[in-house]
């Protein structure tokens, strides 16, 4: 499924994916198209632009993953709103593409997520590790899941443009170890969101008694 | 005196008579219980009850005259001075030329203060010479108590006018800060939505270029040239993100220095510092990636790094090419040609952090820290 509000867009990332063999079963323009069109047809990847009208990318990407947690959820987004990106990724989203990014990178990008594994991209990492960075920093509960120094270093590696190849080559593991600690780091900053979520609850949950 | 008629200035004047109610009542009881108490003064004596009940139904009707904005007349205003005046011109006639305390006494402050919160300092200044001259004009003898309530009269008028007027200045000026915050925010929302229009249209036209080939190509590189500079302004213009005065966002400052073979990545919060270190780690970084392009190639990537904690920041320069040979920066700082280890390494030392070369098989590698603590003082040298 693709999501974007620019018909042009949608139809180019439409084309390019039905051509490289992917079939596209729905297309939606808004957040609420997006979630209805997603409970119908049920895709496998979600290809999601952030800024579509409400609700918005990051709440679309809540809803998908509530309703079928294990949909991949890429997102391709031309906006220098890094929080949203970051924001999103918490959400449940597998992967963040910048629309600049050529048709190779895009259709290597949905084969990937489609595959299960994450599209980190450098700027991803560099929001990534800033906000284990400034979890570590600021956190005093402790309930938020930490990174283990060889995810960090790994982060750091992807971060500075490295590819999981020449991170496995520098630090002596195999491919596929390094793709699982991608996929942990995933997992835990998703963790934070939900960490986030849960005190949110109990917070408004206390205001109302 | 459009100003004076604006929501806010009537918003104050309202507060102003709402508290001069409070206080009409208060000198009410004070001139109404004296008027009593000394009724025996009076000549007859009933004109003390005839001169509490003015006082008693014209604060009464004057408290709730001046509640509404528009019942506050210029008619109203003059005849709640007219009846003080009066009530000050009668005291000879019903307590005897030779009188010590005049019929209203303080309950004249009522209408002075009156006048001054609505016609401001000229009002009050007016109000308190008309007062004060009725009241020595009457007197036989003027002695210092009778000098000094006078004094008074003429210098608390102007003063409560000033400062009603003050007060109503800086309502208006704070309501325009709060109207152009508001368009200011309006313009910055509707900027965003501006903004990711052209950036879509840029990305749009940067990969259909690069599939048309040739003139397209060359279209599309243009297209995403512009496109990264824009997002990396729109990143430097978040909301919320405005650092406090003297500080600069470093996060938002190196992501200026991202271009098509430029990748800067960062925290999505904004890393504040001040100016001269961030300036000084900015140029430091500019000058690394200059180093990058003569010494690798003008279509080199490399991709820029920075990481905040909460004593220190971290900048690291990445790129893939062969790499610098083992000793040649401290080859070329010997042989006084400084070129990188003086516009780098010198200028992240002055900030009292390191910088270090690493080369390797996947590229040369500068990593630079820098305190964040203390840096405040270098800034002011």
């Amino acid at each position: 499924m693709v999501v974007d509000d620019h018909p042009m867009w949608r139809d180019a990332v439409e084309r390019d994916l039905a051509a490289a063999g992917f079939d596209v079963v729905a297309t939606a323009s808004t957040g609420r198209e997006a979630i209805t069109r997603f409970a119908a047809t049920r895709p496998e990847v979600v290809v999601l632009d952030l800024h579509i009208p409400e609700p918005d990318g990051v709440q679309v990407t809540t809803e998908i993953i509530a309703l079928h947690p294990t949909t991949k959820v890429l997102i391709l987004s031309a906006s220098g709103e890094q929080n949203d990106v970051l924001a999103a990724v918490k959400a449940g989203a597998t992967g963040y593409l910048i629309k600049s990014a050529s048709r190779d990178e895009l259709l290597e990008a949905v084969h990937r997520v489609a595959a299960g594994d994450p599209v980190f991209t450098p700027g991803l990492a560099g929001l990534v590790l800033g906000e284990f960075q400034h979890s570590a920093a600021t956190e005093v509960r402790g309930d938020k899941p930490t990174l283990t120094d060889r995810e960090t270093e790994i982060l750091k590696l992807v971060a500075k443009g490295l590819s999981y190849r020449q991170i496995a080559d520098r630090l002596v593991l195999s491919h596929r170890t390094v793709q699982n600690h991608v996929q942990n780091i995933l997992r835990k900053l998703q963790m934070h969101n939900r960490v986030e979520l849960t005190r949110y609850a109990i917070e408004q949950g206390l205001d109302g008694d | 005196m459009s100003a004076w008629t604006s929501p806010a200035a009537i918003e104050v004047e309202n507060r102003l008579f709402r508290a001069l109610a409070v206080l009409r009542v208060v000198v009410l009881v004070n001139a109404v219980g004296l008027t009593v108490y000394r009724a025996g003064n009076f000549d007859p004596p009933s004109a003390a009850l005839v001169c509490a009940l003015v006082m008693v139904s014209w604060t009464a009707f004057a408290v709730w005259a001046y509640a509404a904005p528009s019942r506050r007349t210029a008619v109203l205003v003059g005849a709640d001075l007219a009846i003080a005046l009066g009530l000050l011109l009668v005291t000879p006639l019903v307590k005897g030329p030779g009188f010590q305390a005049s019929v209203p006494g303080f309950w004249v402050s009522g209408a002075l203060l009156a006048c001054a919160i609505h016609y401001r300092w000229i009002g009050g200044l007016l109000a308190g010479v008309a007062l004060a001259a009725v009241d020595l004009g009457l007197r036989q003898e003027i002695d210092q108590s009778i000098y000094g309530n006078a004094f008074l009269l003429v210098i608390g008028g102007p003063v409560v006018g000033y400062m009603c007027e003050s007060v109503q200045r800086m309502a208006l000026e704070r309501d325009e800060a709060e109207r152009a915050a508001a368009r200011a925010e309006e313009r910055a929302r509707l900027a965003r939505a501006v903004h990711d229009g052209v950036l879509q249209v840029l990305a749009l036209v940067q990969r259909r270029g690069g599939d048309l080939g040739g003139d397209g190509a060359e279209l599309g590189r243009l297209a995403g040239e512009q496109e990264r500079e824009l997002r990396a302004l729109v990143r430097g213009e978040q909301p919320g993100r405005g650092p406090a005065a003297g500080m600069v966002d470093l996060a938002a400052a190196l992501a200026e220095l991202e271009t098509a073979t430029v990748t800067v990545s960062g925290p999505a919060t904004a890393v504040e510092m001040p100016a001269h270190p961030a300036e000084e780690i900015v140029a430091a970084t500019r000058a690394a990636l200059d180093n990058v392009r003569r010494h690798v190639g003008e279509d080199a990537r490399a991709w820029v790094l920075l990481q905040a904690f909460p004593d220190h920041v971290e900048i690291s320069v990445r790129d893939e090419g062969p790499g610098i040979p083992d000793g040649r920066v401290a080859t070329a700082e010997k042989d006084g040609r400084l070129g990188i280890a003086g516009s780098i390494k010198g200028r992240i030392l002055d900030l009292g952090g390191t910088a270090e070369l690493i080369t390797g098989r996947t590229g040369t590698e500068w990593e630079m820290v820098v305190p964040r603590m203390g840096l405040d003082r270098l800034d002011h040298r």
